[in-house]
């Protein structure tokens, strides 16, 4: 669906993107992870023809680059920063980006009223943006990227800035678009979501593909060993890596009956680990 | 075509929407040229194009009596004769205070010696006038000489009108004669038989009017026929007439600062598309940098023929302005709207930020509307900066909306400003395509 190649694209003496190959298929959610400054959203403005890379190829559906016109009609994006009008009301943002992108009559109507009931805000459609909260414009700023129903939905951080409710409304509204078809290119630094919703992720830092997998693949390859916790009264935690817990658990819990020890737990290793294993610093640093 | 009325529509709600722009794309303007128009009716407007004449009699004699009464009559002059409170019959010095404090056109003195020189006349005598007008005013001045004269003449032939004035006159010029030295007795006679025909043109005349008076009827005055000059005049119309009123001058001007305000809120919009992302979502739509700088340009040119309409209707409903050319005024509006697009999308153009784009708005915008007129009328400035305006779209602007409004243009006149104007459009294009291209580049 989504094809790049060796892209490569740098800001004056800043390497921005440094050769970067991926392929993202139809019908999946593909989760490019990263710290903030790894580069996402520099691929992303290259995948949809915002920014121009200074070598390599961006492809689309296997036949046209992003620039043209026809293939942009496939792409719906949800950018990072809230693409808005503020004085408009919710109804008159999708309405004008359905024109756009050259709906009209019942049809611009029909798409509008179904993209807004898809994020729930039929019933505040008629509200000026300005009095949003929050999580409506996020939502809203979805809807919009689907106004002109594409195949392929390119996020930016879509949960940037919302509160915890609002951030599980998207995550579902994620999933639900991903169980209608959509391909879906998801970017974030939260790795509980890319858990959560990606079928593949890409890792990457200071402009380069780290890792791409299945999170388990990573995990596995990359996360290193799960360790288990042993909590007793009156000393340190002990830590045990262990390819094994299960086995270390009953070993811990059969010396002496378990006296002593207040708790044991396991921590498995997960996308955090896998960065912390490929670059030696926490995705949050 | 679908997506440039699309992005011009959402423009004007947006534009609507902001009360500060929307009062300053359509009330200010209004506001400004309201307020210009009251400031300029002070001048030349009051009097009715009369020249308000201090009016000084020194003499206090019958004859400057007469000629006082005949100039306050004049139609053409609006008269004081005294002045303060209690009012006080003028003083030479009252009289000349009031026109170095511009509360009149001009003084007229009749000094003493007036009524006597009146009397002779037909001996050497002179009725002598004087009259003061403010520094460099050559045509106050030429007025007031030539009403003088006309008055003074109107004074000499009632006094030849009246037997007993006119034979006190013949006998003092008689006097006179008797007592010349450097007179011949050739002409001594000569001058005396000239004398009696003059006595007895006035005697029968009077003698006419008595018997016709006695019948009942009015003698015609013998005269009234006497014209030794007769003076026509006529009024030449003018190729093109001036403002009728002060609003016709100010309405141009808040013209001008109506498109001021279209052209700085529609200039920053491209700015304010950046800031707030939705630049983002037009530039990776299935629509071209071209087309999305067509939709601000279409819905810039609206606002500015809603605002030229705007304004020229308040000027002719609430301030009796009247268009001197409909199809003129048309075009004026078209091709002035044009223009200011063209400046609005260079700007908008060449604009990466929002405070970018209005520091440069103010810099280019505010120095353009000077030079070009819009803060004060071009025909008050000097005249090298008359030549630099010619830079400037408010001076092409203004010229065809006052051409079309009071100075009567026709096509031919208006070609120049029109095409001007179109040139600002197109360059404006270019800049600000290409000056898109630049800013949105990555």
């Amino acid at each position: 669906m989504l094809s790049l190649l060796e892209l490569r694209k740098s800001f004056g003496p800043l390497v921005a993107v440094d050769g970067l190959s991926l392929e993202v298929h139809r019908g999946e959610v593909f989760g490019l992870l990263g710290p903030n400054g790894a580069g996402k959203s520099t691929t992303i403005g290259m995948a949809v023809g915002l920014i121009t890379p200074d070598s390599g190829r961006v492809t689309v559906n296997g036949v046209g680059r992003p620039t043209d016109a026809e293939v942009r009609r496939h792409i719906g994006v949800a950018p990072q920063s809230l693409a808005l009008y503020d004085d408009l009301s919710g109804e008159e943002n999708a309405r004008f980006f359905g024109r756009i992108f050259g709906l009209s009559g019942e049809q611009l109507r029909r798409r509008c009223d179904a993209v807004l009931d898809l994020v729930g805000l039929l019933p505040r459609k008629k509200d000026w943006v300005k009095g949003y909260s929050g999580g409506m414009k996020r939502r809203l700023n979805l809807a919009v990227a689907l106004i002109h129903d594409p195949p392929m939905l390119l996020l930016d951080e879509p949960t940037a800035g919302v509160d915890p409710q609002s951030r599980n409304n998207i995550l579902d509204l994620v999933r639900t678009l991903a169980q209608q078809g959509k391909t879906i290119v998801y970017t974030t630094h939260y790795m509980e979501e890319a858990s959560r919703l990606c079928t593949r992720v890409g890792i990457m830092d200071q402009g380069r593909l780290l890792a791409l997998g299945t999170v388990p693949e990573l995990v596995a390859a990359k996360g290193g060993k799960s360790v288990v916790v042993v909590s007793r009264e009156g000393a340190e935690d002990e830590l045990i890596e262990s390819d094994d817990p299960v086995r270390e658990i009953a070993r811990v819990l059969g010396v002496g009956g378990g006296v002593g020890v207040r708790e044991v737990r396991v921590e498995r290793p997960d996308l955090e680990s896998v960065f912390l294993s490929l670059t030696g610093r926490s995705l949050r640093d | 075509m679908n997506a440039v009325i699309a992005i011009a529509m959402k423009d004007l709600v947006l534009l609507v929407r902001d009360r500060a722009n929307a009062f300053f794309t359509f009330v200010f303007p209004i506001l400004l040229a309201v307020f210009f128009g009251l400031i300029f009716r002070g001048s030349g407007e009051g009097s009715g194009g009369k020249l308000t004449i201090a009016l000084v009699d020194e003499d206090i004699s019958k004859s400057s009596a007469m000629l006082v009464t005949d100039i306050r009559a004049d139609t053409a002059l609006d008269v004081m004769v005294e002045s303060g409170e209690p009012a006080v019959l003028l003083s030479r010095e009252m009289g000349l205070a009031l026109v170095r404090r511009g509360k009149a056109d001009a003084t007229i003195i009749i000094p003493k010696g007036f009524g006597a020189g009146a009397a002779g006349l037909m001996a050497g005598g002179q009725m002598k006038l004087e009259g003061v007008v403010p520094p460099g005013r050559a045509a106050e001045a030429g007025l007031l000489t030539g009403k003088l004269n006309e008055l003074a003449f109107r004074q000499m032939t009632r006094g030849f009108g009246d037997p007993e004035e006119m034979k006190q006159n013949l006998n003092a010029a008689r006097k006179a004669l008797a007592a010349a030295t450097n007179v011949s007795p050739l002409q001594k006679g000569a001058f005396e038989a000239m004398l009696s025909s003059v006595q007895n043109l006035s005697e029968t005349s009077r003698k006419q009017r008595d018997e016709a008076a006695a019948r009942g009827e009015v003698a015609a005055d013998p005269m009234e026929a006497w014209r030794p000059v007769e003076v026509s005049i006529t009024e030449v119309k003018a190729d093109r007439e001036g403002p009728t009123n002060s609003f016709e001058i100010s309405f141009p001007q808040g013209v001008v600062w109506g498109l001021m305000g279209c052209v700085t809120a529609f200039g920053l919009s491209l700015a304010n598309e950046r800031s707030r992302g939705t630049l983002m979502r037009l530039t990776t739509a299935p629509i071209s940098r071209r087309q999305i700088i067509l939709g601000k340009a279409l819905s810039c040119f609206i606002a500015c023929v809603l605002v030229q309409a705007l304004l020229l209707a308040t000027a002719m409903v609430f301030f009796s302005v009247k268009v001197a050319s409909w199809p003129m005024m048309i075009v004026a509006v078209l091709m002035s709207s044009l223009g200011f697009v063209g400046v609005m999308m260079a700007m908008a153009g060449l604009s990466r930020t929002e405070g970018g784009g209005s520091g440069m708005g103010r810099a280019v915008i505010l120095i353009l509307a000077m030079i070009g007129g819009g803060t004060i009328p071009l025909f008050f400035l000097p005249p090298f900066m008359q030549t630099l305006s010619s830079v400037s779209p408010f001076k092409w602007a203004t010229l065809a909306f006052e051409g079309a409004l009071w100075r009567g243009f026709g096509p031919a006149e208006m070609v120049l400003p029109c095409a001007v104007l179109l040139g600002f459009c197109v360059g404006g294009f270019a800049i600000g395509v290409w000056g898109m291209r630049w800013t949105t580049r990555a």
